[in-house]
């Protein structure tokens, strides 16, 4: 099966035309209840959950039709070991200082730690049966992780980015795949920031130069390649 | 030891420091992206931004080297046969009317050896200072920066340079992940497009800073002066 290109900008995605299901993958990163969800951490810091939950709906529907057609889908979720041996000190004394101490308890369980309940996916967007899950101590999905092991391992090349925040770790996730040679498509209503401004900013300067760090579309145009 | 930096947080979190400890990291202030002729120009974007920060970055520089801080600088330039330089990339240099690797005024557009990969004469480093050439926009890509780090024990890290929503950003990121301590300079980087800068500080400075702190260069250099004069 070879795709059309998605209408992206700066330009038609991907730059070489040809994508299909066996070089291209959905990353929905860090979909999880501490960052979407009414009583989870975002919720309990005062934050706008209503910015990034509204890119539920829009990655629910392209998880599904790339389900259909046999892509791979990788999810990521931010989190530490139980026993904080990968929490940098700097990360966790930043954490304590805003009130919210990575490991220490919060409204959905330890914060930002593995297996607690403000740790996992939403369920619009679980993982199904085979569908990688990578945990990441950072904001980037390629460091202390195997995410580029699965890249590799499966041929990958392409990668569409899904998920929260845009600032953060989608964004730091997408420069270091787009570094390392892999073409990536960030989903406008797919992604979502906790401000309206920095979500503005991270698709300005994602098309900026001709698309250094990609190209950006919305799901909609996705799903229209797609068929 | 000297004392923290008074930027969003007092930095580096854990309290007084050595510049042993530390490092000045001098982001791609090359002739590419800074001179006239250089590549970026060439596309058509204003270096006027970036160049304006030099003289900034200067002082900056000066005051870390009598301080003893280890100064590591990087460049945006790949290698002559272009074997580290992504497909894609190419691509869209291309379309950018200015392709990786074409002849320009300054050498070979993005390519080592060209004075357009090297870091401007006002900047230029002194023996012992690294180079690092990088195929990306972060630093920690496809480069030895960690390595050289590590073997010097060094764990705090202060940034300069350009761009801010470009090669600092993505840098910073990485090194923030790696366990540094990060601390930006929020007037001695710059991006050819201001609000970039202006907004890519903003989400920096979110959480209290979640990447680092952030401070002045001038914040910076106070402290590194209350040490050469006591």
């Amino acid at each position: 099966m070879i795709l059309p290109q998605v209408a992206a900008d700066p330009y038609a995605w991907p730059f070489d035309g040809a994508w299909s299901p066996a070089d291209t993958a959905l990353i929905i990163i860090d979909m999880q209840i501490d960052f979407l969800r009414a009583g989870g951490y975002c919720d309990q810091m005062g934050l706008d959950i209503g910015l990034t939950s509204s890119a539920i709906a829009p990655t629910r529907a392209v998880l599904a039709r790339m389900r259909e057609l046999g892509f791979t889908v990788i999810h990521t979720r931010e989190g530490h070991r139980r026993d904080l041996t990968d929490l940098n000190d700097n990360k966790r004394w930043r954490s304590a200082r805003i009130g919210a101490e990575i490991g220490s308890p919060g409204p959905c369980g330890r914060v930002l730690t593995r297996d607690e309940p403000g740790w996992d996916i939403v369920p619009e967007l679980y993982p199904a049966a085979g569908e990688p899950v990578v945990d990441k101590p950072g904001k980037g999905s390629f460091h202390a992780t195997d995410f580029e092991q699965i890249l590799v391992q499966r041929r990958l090349r392409n990668l569409i980015f899904a998920g929260v925040t845009s600032d953060c770790c989608v964004h730091t996730t997408m420069t270091n795949a787009n570094d390392k040679g892999y073409e990536c498509l960030l989903l406008a209503d797919g992604s979502a920031a906790l401000e309206i401004r920095n979500h503005a900013m991270i698709v300005a300067i994602t098309a900026k130069r001709g698309g250094q760090f990609g190209a950006v579309a919305p799901s909609s145009a996705l799903l229209a390649a797609l068929g | 030891m000297l004392a923290q930096v008074d930027g969003i947080y007092p930095w580096p979190y854990d309290g007084p420091w050595t510049p042993a400890g530390a490092a000045l990291i001098v982001v791609d202030m090359q002739g590419d992206f800074l001179e006239p002729d250089g590549w970026l120009a060439l596309t058509g974007a204003d270096i006027g931004p970036l160049d304006a920060v030099v003289p900034l970055a200067k002082r900056v520089l000066q005051a870390a080297r009598g301080a003893e801080l280890f100064t590591v600088f990087t460049v945006e330039a790949h290698r002559s046969d272009l074997s580290d330089l992504p497909d894609n990339k190419l691509w869209r240099s291309r379309r950018l009317g200015r392709a990786i690797g074409q002849e320009g005024p300054l050498g070979r557009h993005l390519v080592r050896g060209g004075r357009g990969a090297e870091i401007v004469p006002a900047l230029a480093p002194r023996e012992g200072e690294p180079v690092i050439a990088k195929p990306g926009k972060s630093a920690f890509i496809g480069t030895d920066l960690d390595q050289l780090l590590r073997r010097r024990g060094v764990r705090n890290l202060v940034f300069a340079g350009i761009t801010t929503d470009g090669a600092v950003q993505c840098t910073l990121r990485d090194a923030n992940d790696r366990g540094y301590e990060c601390l930006i300079l929020v007037d001695a980087t710059a991006s050819d497009v201001p609000a970039h800068h202006a907004d890519q500080i903003h989400t920096l400075s979110l959480a209290g800073g979640h990447y680092g702190s952030l401070a002045t260069a001038d914040q910076f250099i106070s402290v590194l002066s209350a040490e050469a004069l006591s």
